[in-house]
């Protein structure tokens, strides 16, 4: 994938023109609404986070996610994407985790496909719900960046309740993920190294939720915060970590863009020998994730 | 960290498309324009603005259960010979990012006699002007049940239009009940 290539179609796109965008704008970067497509309405997303700072040596990572939606019916979305990555890693090694440096550029690392039925409308019922199921596979670890086979099931659930004549939006979401996941034997590993390539079996838990509010035409501004927790085969909770931050919100006639700053505020489970930051979980997270997400309607 | 994501990709996506925004703003009537297509017969538009102090704004979201934020509702006479054809009731209601400034005629009685969109400046959700779904609020009285996915149908990939001009036409009918029905003869 080309990322380089993308961003250069999708501003070809724009300067020919476009007709008019349909709904379903993320008004948040980690949590979701409530709402669907229209029925044969498209949507284009691309999204690129940035992961940086495990409180020791240098780390840096990209997640890029290129999504095509349509809407199957007023109230069915299905969504296909493909997901990409790069990292720089070094001065980090830590057992059973992170094997050592590690640096490349942009490589394709997944794939996803999803469905979103709306069960309630936040404009007609008055409260929003809806349910997501997704299947994915990732042949690359996010953390470490070496070669993993994860194959993952999602089940979300979205509401939404609007308030001030629906320029107030709070939504709540939930999800748990079931992961089957297999690492790649690698050959440098450092003496005495534990990198386990038994397959292991992940449950991750979400919850969050996020506020808000259109400040001006075009632009709404507001927070999100989620917690989340994994489970897996060796250890038992993994992890723990609750993220928060600042999202901000902007939509033209045929796009939409959203920042989100998520920092981590708690974090528990796995640490690594010599952890400052005891109060953060490091070694699968970070200290701090930005989110830009561009969605092209057509 | 060369062949790292290079970030200079996101401004090069947001810029150019931000540039090449097309104008939001759809303006399909004009005031006179919609006045004229409301009222054809009329041979004179009186302004009789409606001030909204506090007493009648409290009365006005008692009646109709929608938030009021205008200060002075911009209506005018439709007549005739001076005679009373109906009222022309200028409005705004929230689009999801900007205002929708759309007009309800009611006739003598304070029923709606017709509907106009007369700035539309959303980027979905058009379907509004469309006289099939505006026919549902013809003959519509104050008291009379507006409620969308109820007794208004939506249009799907519309809904927050449909809903936010549902509640416009009910804060209108209110707004007669309140203030226009005592002035019917005057």
């Amino acid at each position: 994938m080309n990322l380089k290539t993308f961003a250069l179609a999708g501003a070809l796109g724009a300067a020919l023109g476009a007709p008019p965008a349909h709904a379903d704008e993320n008004l948040f970067g980690y949590l979701s609404g409530a709402e669907t497509l229209p029925q044969g309405a498209n949507e284009a997303y691309l999204w690129v986070t940035h992961r940086t700072d495990k409180g020791i040596g240098h780390y840096s990572a990209y997640d890029v996610t290129a999504e095509y939606e349509r809407g199957l019916t007023s109230r069915l979305t299905g969504a296909l994407a493909l997901r990409g990555q790069s990292i720089d890693t070094h001065g980090i090694v830590i057992d059973g985790y992170l094997p050592g440096d590690r640096e490349y550029g942009l490589r394709a690392s997944g794939l996803e496909a999803k469905l979103k039925y709306k069960f309630l409308s936040p404009l007609i019922d008055g409260l929003g719900l809806a349910g997501t199921v997704a299947l994915e596979h990732n042949w690359l670890d996010p953390h470490s960046g070496r070669d993993k086979d994860t194959t993952s099931l999602t089940f979300g659930m979205q509401l939404q309740k609007n308030f001030l004549d629906d320029q107030l939006i709070s939504v709540a979401n939930f999800a748990v993920e079931s992961a089957y996941a297999v690492r790649k034997p690698i050959a440098d590993l450092p003496p005495g190294f534990d990198w386990p390539t038994d397959p292991e079996m992940e449950i991750e838990l979400t919850g969050g939720a996020g506020l808000t509010y259109r400040v001006a035409p075009r632009w709404f501004v507001g927070a999100e915060t989620f917690y989340q927790s994994e489970f897996e085969t060796e250890v038992g909770q993994e992890r723990w970590s609750w993220h928060a931050g600042p999202s901000v919100h902007y939509a033209a006639r045929t796009w939409w863009a959203t920042l989100t700053w998520l920092r981590q505020i708690k974090g528990g489970g796995e640490t690594y020998p010599g952890q400052t930051d005891t109060h953060l979980h490091l070694v699968e997270k970070t200290k701090q994730e930005v989110r830009f997400k561009l969605g092209y309607n057509f | 960290m060369n062949d790292l994501f290079n970030w200079w990709a996101v401004p090069a996506i947001v810029i150019p498309a931000a540039v090449a925004a097309p104008a939001q703003a759809v303006q399909y009537f004009t005031l006179e324009q919609a006045r004229r297509a409301l009222f054809p017969d009329a041979a004179a538009f009186v302004s009789r603005p409606v001030e909204l102090n506090q007493a009648r704004r409290d009365l006005i979201e008692d009646y109709s259960g929608v938030r009021l934020r205008a200060e002075h509702q911009p209506v005018w006479r439709a007549e005739t010979d001076g005679r009373l054809l109906g009222w022309f009731v200028l409005d705004e209601v929230y689009g999801k990012h900007e205002f929708i400034t759309y007009a309800v005629a009611l006739d003598p009685a304070g029923a709606v006699r017709g509907i106009e969109i007369l700035d539309y400046r959303e980027t979905h959700g058009g379907e509004v002007r469309d006289k099939r779904w505006q026919a549902q609020f013809l003959g519509k009285h104050y008291g009379d049940s507006l409620k969308l996915g109820a007794s208004v149908q939506n249009i799907s990939g519309a809904t927050l239009s449909c809903k936010h001009i549902t509640e416009g036409v009910r804060r209108v009918l209110a707004l007669y009940e309140a203030a226009l029905k005592g002035e019917a003869d005057r």
